[in-house]
């Protein structure tokens, strides 16, 4: 993977180091306008300015104010020539006078996105004391194709790259911490495998391949350990190991249901996973060294899909009345929330590295598209609009 | 391709053999809780470890009929058995073969519930043949999930020939 080279300068202006920060309720916006950027008439400035503004727009805490009435004005320039690009990006509040944001970043214009995607986060960090989502990877499930392979995407699903060429069937992407690794299953040999990518270097290796089958790679928070799900006991269970290898710890003991897609708890204690050992799919929790597991979903017919967030609210899928919906349940209280309008079915969420966003699967009509989600309430949008389906989204945990 | 032709006949034959041949029961799992596995499928077999999976595995097509389970079960039913028990008799005349069981899944579902359940209809096949006498250790299973769905349809016509088993043979 290319490391991304940036010189950056700091405006002399920019030590307005007081930081104003504008503080809202959740779910309501700044104003900021946009309308005295110095972009036109440039290409590179226009789609520096073009992926900068969407990305404020869609981290949900901005929208688009009149000129001179807005709380925030961002000004600046940027454009290129040739082999160089400039930008250079203020955001003034207008009621406090002052300066909240100015940098000038020199890059080389393939970094373009990247430049855009790291001023929009920084922005964001400037005006709302928030980690932003912008400059996050997200791993996915592609069949452009015609065989599912897995994908990298920018968070606003440009930038897309292929990270697999199995030619087989390749599904459930999950990342190791930092976004340093990243484990799927695969039929490369014939066989459902789990199979780990180091992004630096591109090097992959079979990381477990015994009898039956091996899936739901989930990489621990530390990075020690993965979660699995095997048969090779006789019936698909959840297992723990050193993800280098070694001894196995079996976790569930169910010879007559099945267990599913595992997600580590921020602190690496417990594990919520999926199984129907209660004669449908539901949600339990257990404890990394194992122990009795706890059920903790009740509502709906189906509960799949378990994606623990930093924020320790865990999101999944949900089937009721024939629909799947995203929810967000509090494992603690047991409280649960629907995000998803029950306008088509969403599956497989992903906390985005912001704790406030989601990535999920939208099938309409069959067609799947990866859309983002918005805890606080803004509505879906459609992060891939390419052709073939596209599912199974996971955020790269941040560096 | 002569293989697979061969195959076919044997398959055939076997199939006229255990139609008109003494069919075996089932061993009931003496003393097995059998739960929602049912009669077959289920026992004293079902959660014993895997054969190891061979270095070096050829597959050959083959023609046996699939197995096909209902909605989110992994029971093989009364209707299916046969089927089972056709591929067991081939197995007793071709010792030097063995068995991938194959298990498919509707599109209903999360596509790693549908992998477990697969696996869990492919182990249920795989029970029922160890119950008719083949040696565990030239059996594999291979859950695919919803990956490779038999019929595209999007209605219980597709769904139900999408939940199968299939049998790929190999040396």
């Amino acid at each position: 993977m290319k490391r991304l080279m940036l010189v950056v300068m700091l405006l002399a202006a920019t030590v307005a180091s007081a930081q104003v920060t504008v503080r809202k309720g959740a779910g309501q916006k700044s104003t900021i306008d946009w309308s005295a950027y110095q972009a036109a008439g440039d290409p590179m400035g226009q789609s520096f300015l073009k992926v900068l503004t969407d990305d404020l727009i869609r981290s949900g805490y901005f929208q688009r104010g009149a000129p001179g009435q807005s709380e925030l004005a961002l000004t600046g320039r940027a454009g290129g020539a040739g082999g160089s690009f400039n930008a250079e990006v203020s955001v003034y509040n207008r009621a406090a006078q002052q300066q909240v944001y100015g940098k000038r970043y020199p890059a080389n214009p393939q970094e373009i996105r990247r430049v855009a995607h790291r001023v929009a986060d920084e922005i964001i960090e400037a005006v709302t004391g928030k980690k932003g989502m912008a400059s996050a990877t997200l791993a996915m499930v592609g069949t452009r194709t015609g065989k599912k392979e897995i994908y990298l995407a920018d968070a606003d699903g440009g930038g897309l790259r292929q990270l697999t060429r199995d030619n087989a069937i390749s599904i459930s992407p999950q990342w190791g911490p930092g976004g340093r690794q990243l484990v799927y299953t695969s039929y490369l040999k014939g066989f459902p495998d789990l199979y780990l990518v180091e992004l630096a270097t591109g090097a992959r290796r079979r990381i477990a391949s015994y009898s039956g089958l091996n899936t739901g790679g989930a990489i621990s928070p530390d990075g020690g350990m993965i979660a699995m799900i095997l048969s090779k006991d006789g019936n698909p269970e959840l297992y723990v190991r050193d993800v280098n290898g070694g001894a196995l710890t079996r976790l569930t003991q169910t010879a007559r249901s099945a267990e599913a897609s595992p997600s580590w708890s921020p602190d690496g204690r417990q594990i919520v996973y999926v199984s129907d050992q209660s004669g449908t799919p539901q949600l339990y929790v257990i404890s990394r060294s194992g122990g009795s597991p706890r059920r903790i979903t009740s509502r709906g017919s189906q509960n799949v899909s378990p994606d623990w967030g930093r924020n320790n609210l865990i999101a999944y899928a949900s089937l009721f009345g024939g629909r799947w919906n995203i929810s967000v349940l509090d494992p603690v209280s047991l409280e649960a929330k629907q995000l998803t309008p029950g306008d088509a079915d969403y599956e497989d969420p992903s906390w985005a590295p912001n704790d406030r966003h989601l990535a999920a699967g939208r099938a309409i009509r069959y067609a799947s598209k990866v859309v983002l989600l918005d805890s606080l309430g803004d509505p879906p949008v459609v992060l891939t609009d390419y052709p073939g389906d596209w599912t199974s989204p996971a955020w790269a945990p941040v560096r | 391709m002569k293989i697979a032709l061969k195959i076919g006949m044997l398959v055939l034959m076997a199939a006229a053999v255990s139609m008109t041949g003494c069919k075996k029961k089932p061993k009931a799992g003496a003393g097995v809780d059998v739960g929602d596995l049912g009669p077959v499928g289920a026992g004293d077999v079902y959660g014993d470890a895997l054969a190891g999976r061979p270095d070096a595995l050829t597959e050959i097509a083959s023609q046996f009929g699939f197995v096909y389970f209902e909605f989110d079960s992994a029971q093989v039913g009364e209707s299916e058995r046969a089927k089972v028990e056709a591929v067991a008799e081939y197995l007793r005349g071709n010792g030097s073969v063995g068995v991938i069981v194959e298990g498919h899944c509707d599109e209903r579902g999360s596509n790693d519930y549908n992998l477990a359940l697969g696996e869990r209809r492919a182990l249920a096949v795989r029970a029922y043949l160890v119950n008719l006498g083949i040696d565990a250790g030239r059996i594999q299973t291979r859950s695919f999930g919803e990956e490779r769905p038999a019929a595209l349809g999007h209605d219980e016509a597709s769904w139900s020939q999408n939940r199968r088993a299939e049998f790929k043979l190999f040396q």
